[in-house]
């Protein structure tokens, strides 16, 4: 196999307002190599991809393609050198038919001012084959399901004949068998010379699959290891750089009575079906799983955004809980998976986003008390340790852990007896996420039942009591934590038996 | 960047420049028109904001929250038709027809209220729906054409008297004002509306009740609507169905020049009444200055566009360069008071060239209102009224209503009392609204004079009598008669269905038909909304829904060569007779589809309007006249308190040719 | 496709209409009434298909009343100036052309949200053409004007044809031509548009151009019909535009409308004005009638499964 680099990056730095995303990743990729690129949530990948894609510019660093240096790169530009990307996120036209958002993104300011639909339609089918789906591309964009949704993108991947393909999770959304024809079109791929990046948490999948492998850690390149010479332990230890005993000290708390307990419940909008489980006051019950299990649409569930079609008990009592404000009323909080979007109003400041969901107390008669709003601003401020000038700064200026901790006070601020946190150290520093572990641990201490929900799996292994694995949008398993490792959470994730016989990581 | 008032003010970039602009504004009136900065002035400037202010008011949380009412307008004419009739027909007290009315008011709430917050449908589309729906609602009750008018004192003292020399409204107003103040800057329902306009599933995600508190925002503006419409009805002592056209975009330009980004989340109350200030002042200096109404449309909408596009252009910069941040508020001082020495000299300019043109000494200025400006009835009296003005070297202001609402004609008429003219001459289009102000303008010892149409006799010195309706109406049916040899079906085309003295020569018509011509059958009277257009579709509707119509009376002047068309491309045999000048009506007289069109000299009476304008302010016209020297229209009589030019004419084949007016 | 339902609703709707018409009233099917309504709102047809792309980018156009108005007008002066009529066709629509490019460049350059840009425009057009011609109508037009000096039939054959090109290229395009495609790439999801490489701002810009050709070509037809030209045409068209696309079930954020549904939704609102007179309804009642019908037919919308916000996880 050929070793000549075709993409090469150097010291590549990128910052946002004021957070510094990347501080010198550098990442070489060879022709006919599959290259992993691992590390924690918020270590800089995404960012990454996204250049490498031409969406971003780096504010400084090299970008070598194909030997040739490349500045000011355009979305157009990565394309026409053979650079194509499969998102996590599908980005569709939700109008049109599947064919044709194949067709737009491969066409591409090319040919001509007619549409020729029956090329395109047998372009579609022709790519879908190859990607192993029985997908109609007549059938509009918008009415696919997330997985299907994927497929498409993969299908767009393929068809732009990249030289180089970078893949962001592309098995989040995928069964089995989809997963298994994915594999055998990488290899494909590398065959002909192609080379793929390949972004995963799914450290298995990378020992599977990958040739090479990068790690980032908080924005800079840690290592480059063959993959032979490296097992999941290892990966783990880089990519979080100490032990995981010191990240997540777990307080021993005494556990209380059973607050939230859920019974073969089901939402069939969100397709949730068969879930039962309970959490004691003082516990933290973890739900892992891979992305699309069901974990977040089980949040969403508990907290009113969609309705259950059975009860649940809290403290005993049934309770049908149909918006979120009620949620809130009958002590239960949500910290969303999406900060940016559901987790904070960013235009607004923090005292006002602190106050969001507990604003009766800081009423009078109905009417904003802004000093206590302000004054429990800053005192949140000073305790959570958040790094900002002032409660009327808006949230938007504030880096990702700090605003994450904005986005808790807010929760912590209703006093809540049943807390859900979904994935609330995504995208966060590695100083504020041991501090958000800490006010975790506190919350547990005071009696809230707490709900984690994290696709950092040292995260949950360190945190958590007891842990939910969810597969295809119910409870796979419930693990204690004396019995939890990643292997076992990873099989009861995919249900594959073969792995609980496979090496457990060294924790 | 803080997106509404905290307790101590803080203005943005926009609203700094807006009160710039509005000083600007006051300094350059002030300056150039000495009525401008008195106390009744400014009263009747906010008198006149009230309604739409209301308007204002209970828009701006609604854009907040990203959304939008089109409907504001309609749901005013809605209401102000509710409140009459059941005033005049249920015969209910007017506190009681003020409930019944908000009560309606309430429930066009209720609609937009259900279909926007609960439904989750788009409220541009549902409100334009709804602005169809709530008017057509009221033009249909009222056939568009019923006007109540002879509200007791008491009730009208709401809209035209004062308290401690303050319109009575302006209270209302400002407690309005006051309870939106409240609700959007400093209770957590206001809160709620900014952050579902920021981000409406963050803000769903937070428990705010997002579908409560949407639905509470519209059903508010259909109340506040309905508290518009009364106090519009108390302001001009008339409810018709056409009340509150187009005000919902006048309110909505008003937010958006005062701050408020139309996608949500942005803006203040502050801002809004800013805005509307500023426009109120505008249009009321622009009329002192005797510019035309239309000079106000053309600056809101460039002013429309450069608030925007700043604000935007600003935005974009601080983004990019935060130093320049810094300079932002200075930079914008100075540019005002720039503005401001510039607008100072050139208002010095403008009254200085007026002084000059008057030969330092005063030239009497005649004003003179038509109906509506658009109308070639209009156009050719105008060409009279210049004439007159010329020769007599007065000073002639020709301004009309640009829109149907009855209250423009109001407003203009204020102004000039403000001006303190020396005469006002108005084509009445709304007798009821219009008395009120023409008494005022007696009292101020301005002589009004009305021509084309009158207002109530108390209301004016003098009538221009061109003829009276029923000899309007009489000569139409007696000549329908006459081509139809007193048998037969016909129709009549009129203008807008709501247009008064149009309505009372279609009664009159039908009482002459009656009493004289009982083998004559009316079968359909169709609206033209005096466009001829829809003249022309509505006449070709007649010929084929009734093909037994002989004859058409098209009482509208663009209504007759519309009408005239139809029938002409029809091939048909129809009689086409009607009132239209015979400038537009030639070339179908001369084919003979049109026999005879009723008139009179259009261009005469303009002429008559200045000339006897003039003559009553310079008291020419003594007590008992029974005869004036009106300049080249000779001895013209005067019975009573009106002054006839002479009767109506017949306009046909024989002598239109002599004509060009 | 879900917009099939939508079509065959007001398919339905409209065919009902019809019975009610054939069997309660005699006169309305002839050949000349159906032509004079033809005639009567071939501008309401012309401008829709064109409003039809505006709203399909996610932006609207409230001005094209005004610019109606301002093209007769030209067509009127340019005719009166002894141009040859051709040439006055194309002035008018040009001046259509400039006009619609304003908007789109306020829109699409400036970034005016649309609502208030072509608000303004509305406003300052109408007003500003008022100012110049004092209302006075445009008279004393030669001969050959009414009607380009063909027969009576001879125009409306015309017509017939120019309306029928244009819905015919307006269908064909949005779904043949490239930038038919970009045009609802673009209302249905900016970034992804943007990411595929297409030029947003230049589409946004076309579309508002394009409506004011066809505003001022409809202008120039529907001036011809007479022999003077008024000066203050089109008012409330924009409302019957906007009304008509939007009952013909396009969704009013983008990316969704078809030319069907838009022609369908013009037949629909256009024939109840003149079903009412034939059906001795009184004319009162038209507005609310229109009113109601679109009303009815966004919130029947709110039953169709594909449009709900869920799909906006899509363009997350």
């Amino acid at each position: 196999m050929p070793m000549n680099p075709i993409l090469s990056a150097t010291g590549i730095t990128k910052s946002f307002a004021g957070i510094q995303a990347l501080k010198g990743v550098s990442f070489e990729l060879r022709e006919g190599e599959v290259h992993a690129l691992i590390g924690e949530n918020g270590a800089g990948k995404s960012t990454f991809t996204k250049i490498v894609t031409g969406a971003l510019q780096p504010d400084s660093g090299e970008l070598v393609v194909h030997g040739q240096r490349v500045a000011n790169f355009s979305p157009q530009a990565a394309r026409s050198l053979g650079i194509a990307a499969i998102h996590q996120q599908p980005l569709l036209f939700p109008h049109l038919t599947v064919a044709e958002n194949i067709a737009l993104a491969l066409e591409n300011g090319a040919s001509g001012w007619r549409v020729d639909w029956k090329r395109r339609h047998g372009q579609a089918r022709e790519l879908l084959h190859r990607v192993g789906v029985d997908l109609d591309p007549k059938r509009i964009a918008g009415s696919l399901s997330m997985a299907e949704q994927q497929i498409v993108e993969i299908a767009k991947a393929i068809g732009a004949d990249a030289k180089i393909l970078l893949m962001d999770e592309p098995t989040a959304l995928l069964t089995d068998r989809e997963v298994d024809h994915l594999f055998s079109l990488i290899r494909q791929f590398r065959q002909s010379g192609v080379g793929i990046v390949y972004i995963s948490h799914r450290l298995e999948e990378i020992q599977a699959i990958a040739d090479r492998i990068t790690v980032l850690r908080d924005g800079n390149t840690i290592a480059c290891r063959e993959a032979a010479g490296i097992d999941r332990g290892g990966m783990i230890q880089l990519m979080v750089g100490r032990s995981l005993a010191s990240i997540f000290p777990k307080h021993t708390v005494a556990m209380g009575a059973t607050a939230l307990e859920v019974c073969n419940l089901s939402n069939s909008s969100l397709g949730l079906h068969d879930i039962s489980f309970s959490v004691k006051k003082g516990e933290i019950l973890g739900m892992a799983g891979l992305v699309g299990s069901g974990r977040t649409e089980l949040a969403k569930t508990l907290f009113g955004l969609s309705p259950a079609a059975c009860p649940i008990y809290l403290h005993g009592s049934p309770v049908q809980i149909h918006s979120p404000a009620h949620a809130i009323s009958l002590g239960i909080g949500y910290l969303p998976e999406d900060r940016r979007q559901h987790g904070l109003i960013l235009d607004m400041d923090l005292g006002e986003n602190m106050s969001m969901a507990s604003l009766d107390s800081v009423c009078r008669l109905g009417l904003v008390h802004r000093e206590k709003e302000a004054s429990q601003g800053e005192r949140y401020i000073r305790d959570l340790r958040i790094k900002a000038a002032g409660a009327s700064v808006a949230a938007r200026t504030l880096s990702g852990g700090n605003q994450q901790k904005v986005a808790l006070a807010r929760w912590l601020a209703i006093d809540p007896q049943i807390m859900i946190l979904d994935e609330p150290t995504q995208g966060v520093d590695v100083g504020s996420k041991s501090e958000i572990h800490e006010l975790i641990g506190q919350m547990a201490e005071r009696g809230v039942a707490i709900i984690l929900i994290s696709s950092e799996l040292p995260e949950i292994l360190g945190m958590c009591d007891r842990i939910a694995v969810f597969r295809k949008k119910t409870i796979a398993g419930i693990l204690q934590r004396e019995e939890a490792t990643q292997a076992r959470i990873m099989a009861l994730a995919f249900g594959h038996p073969d792995a609980l016989a496979q090496e457990t990581v060294q924790a | 960047m803080h997106t509404h008032l905290r307790p101590k003010f803080r203005l943005s970039g926009i609203q700094w420049a807006l009160l710039g602009a509005l000083l600007v504004e006051i300094i350059v009136f002030g300056v150039s028109s000495p009525a401008f900065l008195t106390w009744t002035n400014g009263m009747e400037i906010l008198r006149f904001s009230v309604e739409l202010g209301l308007l204002v008011v209970a828009l701006t949380p609604i854009l907040i929250t990203g959304g939008i009412d089109l409907s504001v307008g309609s749901t005013i004419g809605l209401v102000a038709v509710t409140f009459g009739l059941a005033w005049q027909n249920l015969h209910l007290s007017i506190p009681a027809a003020a409930a019944l009315a908000l009560l309606v008011a309430l429930l066009c709430g209720v609609v937009n209220a259900a279909l926007i917050a609960s439904l989750n449908l788009p409220a541009l589309i549902i409100t334009l729906g709804t602005y169809s729906l709530y008017r057509g609602v009221a033009e249909g009750v009222t056939h568009a054409a019923v006007s109540v008018t002879g509200y007791p004192e008491s009730f009208l003292r709401l809209g035209q008297g004062y308290l401690w020399s303050v319109p009575i409204q302006v209270f209302v107003f400002l407690l309005f004002i006051a309870f939106y103040a409240v609700l959007l800057h400093w209770s957590k329902v206001g809160r709620g509306l900014y952050a579902i306009g920021l981000n409406a599933e963050g803000a769903r995600y937070a428990g705010l009740p997002v579908r409560r508190y949407l639905a509470l925002v519209y059903l508010l503006s259909g109340v506040v609507s309905g508290v518009a419409a009364i106090i519009y009805v108390a302001h001009l002592g008339l409810a018709k169905s056409d009340l509150g056209t187009g005000f919902e975009l006048q309110a909505i330009t008003a937010i958006v020049i005062g701050g408020t980004s139309v996608f949500g989340g942005r803006g203040d109350l502050f801002g809004s009444v800013l805005g509307l200030l500023f426009l109120c002042v505008l249009q009321n200096g622009l009329h002192l200055l005797a510019q035309p109404s239309e000079a106000t449309g053309v600056l809101t909408g460039a002013l429309l566009i450069l608030v925007v596009a700043s604000d935007l252009l600003t935005e974009r910069m601080q983004a990019m360069r935060q130093r320049w941040a810094r300079w932002r508020r200075p930079l914008l001082i100075a540019g005002a008071a720039g503005a401001a020495v510039v607008a100072i000299a050139i208002a010095f300019t403008l009254r200085s060239s007026r002084a000059n043109a008057g030969l330092a000494e005063h030239r009497p200025v005649i004003a003179v209102m038509p109906k509506a400006k658009g109308d070639p009835y209009f156009i050719s009296a105008r060409a009279g009224a210049e004439e007159a003005a010329r020769q007599l070297g007065v000073d002639l202001i020709w301004d009309g209503p640009t829109s149907l609402d009855p209250s423009m004609q109001n407003e203009l008429v204020e102004s000039w009392i403000t001006r303190h003219v020396d005469a006002i001459v108005v084509a009445v289009a709304n007798k009821g609204s219009i008395s009120t102000v023409l008494r005022k303008a007696r009292q101020h010892h301005i002589p009004v004079l009305t021509w084309d149409a009158d207002a109530e006799p108390d209301g004016r010195d003098y009538f221009l009598n061109q003829a009276t309706p029923q000899a309007i109406a009489d000569t139409l049916a007696d000549e329908g008669a006459r081509l139809l040899n007193g048998k037969g079906d016909f129709a009549i085309i009129t203008g807008p269905l709501s247009a008064e003295n149009q309505n009372e020569w279609i009664s009159f018509i039908r009482q002459r038909v009656a009493e004289r011509y009982p083998q004559m059958k009316l079968v359909t009277v169709l609206p033209s909304d005096d466009d001829r257009d829809k003249a022309f579709s509505q006449t070709q509707n007649i010929l084929k829904v009734y093909p037994d119509v002989k004859l058409i009376i098209a009482i509208s002047a663009p209504a007759v060569p519309g009408a005239a068309e139809a029938v002409q491309q029809a091939r048909s045999k129809v009689n086409v007779i009607g009132l239209s000048l015979p400038t537009i009506c030639r070339p179908y007289i001369h084919s003979g589809v049109v026999q005879t069109i009723v008139l009179w000299n259009t261009r005469d009476l303009g002429y008559l309007t200045v000339y006897a304008g003039w003559l009553a302010s310079q008291g020419k016209i003594p007590p008992n006249a029974t005869s004036i020297n009106a300049g080249r229209l000779g001895e013209l009589d005067v019975r009573g308190s009106e002054i006839i030019l002479g009767k109506p004419m017949l306009i046909n084949k024989a002598n239109i040719d002599k004509l060009d007016f | 496709m879900s917009y099939r339902v939508r079509e065959i609703a007001l398919a339905v709707t409209i065919a009902a209409l019809m019975l009610l018409l054939a069997w309660r009233t005699t006169g309305f099917f002839t050949a000349t009434n159906l032509v004079d309504l033809f005639l009567a709102n071939l501008p309401t047809m012309m401008i829709a298909i064109g409003m039809t792309m505006v709203i399909l980018t996610g932006e609207i156009d409230i001005s094209v009343g005004s610019i109606f108005a301002i093209c007769s007008v030209v067509m009127g002066e340019c005719a009166r100036a002894g141009l040859p009529m051709v040439v006055s066709v194309l002035i008018a629509s040009v001046a259509g052309a400039l006009m619609g490019a304003a908007n789109g460049g306020l829109t699409a350059y400036i970034r005016i949200p649309s609502i208030v840009a072509t608000l303004a425009t509305m406003v300052a057009l109408r007003d500003g053409l008022r100012w110049y011609t004092q209302g006075a109508w445009i008279q004393g037009l030669p001969q050959q004007f009414q009607w380009f000096g063909l027969s009576q039939s001879s125009f409306t054959e015309l017509c017939l044809a120019v309306v029928t090109v244009t819905v015919l290229l307006g269908a064909a395009g949005l779904k043949h031509l490239r930038i038919g495609r970009e045009i609802i790439a673009t209302g249905s999801n900016k970034a992804a548009a943007h990411i595929a490489g297409i030029h947003t701002s230049r589409v946004v810009f076309g579309v508002f151009a394009l409506t004011g050709v066809l505003t001022g070509l409809a202008a120039a037809l529907n001036a011809v019909r007479f022999n003077q030209v008024p000066s203050n045409s089109g008012l409330g068209l924009e409302l019957k535009v906007i009304a008509a696309v939007a009952v013909g079930g396009a969704a009013i954020t983008g990316g969704a409308a078809t030319i069907t549904g838009t022609v369908l939704g013009v037949i629909l609102l256009s024939g109840i004005g003149s079903a009412l007179t034939f059906l001795g309804i009184n004319a009162y009642w038209e507005k609310a009638i229109q009113g109601a019908i679109i009303l009815i037919a966004v919130a029947v919308d709110a039953l169709q499964f594909y449009r709900r916000d869920d799909a906006h996880t899509l363009a997350a």
